[in-house]
């Protein structure tokens, strides 16, 4: 396959055209909003185009090494245990999206019931992995917000 | 659609009068539902301009509430509420195309666009403190209403506590419910429930409580719009919702004054300062915005299922990150022991 120019630099690049050519020429007012939200759009699948599978396994990773901490401590739960056994027999190794994200939702789900398990013990070791927790979630949500980007509420007033 | 319109106008008229569409013309910002404004001409020589908010067509909508819901709770808020009188309701969508309420319209511009044409003062920065004040006194007004009036309407759940715990739960449903994991809901409904405030009677809450949806008319009076999501509830819901959502879209009228703001809105309720606080504002800024966070989300897992398109769809999937952000912002970590 052709991989350069990436899909990144072609999303990016009608991103351009449509706020150089085709959003002057529009006046209408729902249309205008609409061209604003597709520039939106089309930022945000070049961020993900660019690190999505990169992130989902990083994430993962981190995740899935957080759950094995509690399930091998004393804040683990049957409900944990079967979260992990559930990401052990359906993850996979595949780079092919759905495959990327079937795993990365199997991580995922272990990991919240994981957090949860330790939000409800108390103590050093509880309190530990709280923020242990914490730091997971604020690496999802530097992606999520980096995918974002400048994002307001395009056409309220 | 003005021919259709005419032709509805003209037959559920109480007066037996026939109506022109003079100019029909979509309204811009509302996300949720298809909104429009109608210049009418009756055959009496009256004209006079009316509002249509309708559903969108199915598989299109950001979000699903349900107008029969909507339109009842409109009736029965009649006279409690200053808000736009619901005139007309086209049920089945066999007039007017869709699920249609006709309200009247208020002639005047939306408190957001109020704000954001203030001129700056000698400081550099607007003015806004008599909108501020204004807000809170809207604000406190809706809580302030009797419940009795939505009677049949509405649930009317009667224990604080067990409010709470479902409003919470509905995080985790949230979770449950997606198509892929969210791991910032089971966290945060965790530590929702571990630090309850204190309680406060429920009441009427819009629950879309913003600058946006706030009408202001000739003489400076506010009315209330978009009512799809109003329930009985916790009366900070309103006070968290209107901080996060002004975060996004400002001007943040609470964080330019957190404290005379909340003593306001203490004055005109009548409610502690033990239940509203920063503390508790914050609170219910996480606890408040899954009510429509719930929908955004339900419309990302309906276009990932094929259920949902459209544009508005995926642009308001951001949403849900800021969303993120607000539930990470209230929730504290546990502070580290030297």
């Amino acid at each position: 396959m052709l991989s350069r120019p990436t899909t990144e630099q072609v999303l990016l690049d009608c991103r351009a055209e449509l706020l150089a050519t085709i959003e002057p020429a529009v006046a209408d007012g729902p249309a205008k909003v609409a061209v604003q939200m597709l520039e939106n759009v089309l930022r945000n699948c070049a961020a993900r185009a660019a690190h999505e599978v990169a992130w989902m396994h990083e994430e993962g990773a981190a995740m899935i090494a957080f759950v094995e901490r509690v399930v091998t401590g004393p804040l683990g739960t049957p409900e944990v245990d079967a979260a992990l056994a559930a990401y052990e027999a359906g993850r996979s190794d595949s780079r092919h999206l759905d495959d990327a994200c079937a795993t990365y939702d199997l991580a995922g789900r272990a990991f919240s019931v994981a957090v949860e398990a330790v939000m409800t013990g108390e103590g050093a070791l509880a309190d530990e992995l709280h923020r242990a927790g914490r730091d997971l979630l604020e690496l999802r949500l530097a992606h999520e917000q980096q995918i974002m980007g400048e994002w307001a509420f395009v056409g309220r007033a | 659609m003005p021919a259709r319109l005419a032709s509805y106008l003209s037959e559920v008229d109480a007066d037996g009068r026939t109506a022109t569409v003079a100019a029909y013309r979509p309204i811009i910002g509302g996300y949720s539902r298809l909104m429009a404004r109608a210049d009418v001409e009756w055959s009496d020589g009256s004209s006079e301009s009316i509002i249509l908010r309708g559903d969108p067509p199915p598989g299109k909508a950001l979000m699903e509430t349900d107008r029969d819901l909507e339109w009842s709770l409109l009736r029965a808020l009649r006279g409690a509420v200053r808000m736009p009188a619901p005139r007309h309701y086209d049920a089945d969508g066999s007039h007017l195309g869709t699920k249609c309420i006709v309200l009247d319209c208020v002639d005047g511009p939306s408190l957001q666009a109020v704000l954001v044409s203030l001129p700056a003062t000698d400081d550099g920065a607007p003015d806004y403190r008599r909108h501020s004040q204004d807000l809170v006194d809207t604000m406190a007004a809706l809580h302030a209403v009797d419940t009795s009036v939505v009677a049949g309407v509405l649930d009317q759940p009667d224990d604080w506590d067990e409010y709470l715990g479902r409003l919470i739960d509905r995080f985790r449903q949230a979770d449950t419910g997606h198509v892929e994991a969210v791991p910032f809901l089971r966290y945060v409904a965790a530590w929702l429930d571990a630090h309850r405030p204190p309680p406060l009677p429920l009441r009427l809450v819009h629950s879309d409580f913003q600058t946006s949806n706030i009408v202001v008319d000739g003489d400076g009076a506010h009315h209330l719009v978009d009512w799809e999501l109003t329930h009985i509830g916790d009366p900070r819901e309103d006070l968290g919702y209107y901080n996060v959502y002004s975060s996004a879209l400002g001007p943040n009228l609470f964080a330019a004054d957190p404290k005379g703001f909340l003593a306001r809105y203490r004055r005109q309720t009548g409610f502690s300062e033990e239940a509203v606080n920063p503390e508790t504002m914050a609170y219910f800024s996480s606890l408040a915005a899954v009510t429509v966070y719930a929908q955004v989300l339900g419309g990302a897992a309906a276009m990932a299922r094929g259920a949902n398109s459209g544009l508005m769809t995926t642009y308001t999937i951001n949403a849900l990150t800021v969303g993120h952000s607000n539930f990470m912002s209230a929730c504290s970590a546990p502070e580290l022991v030297a």
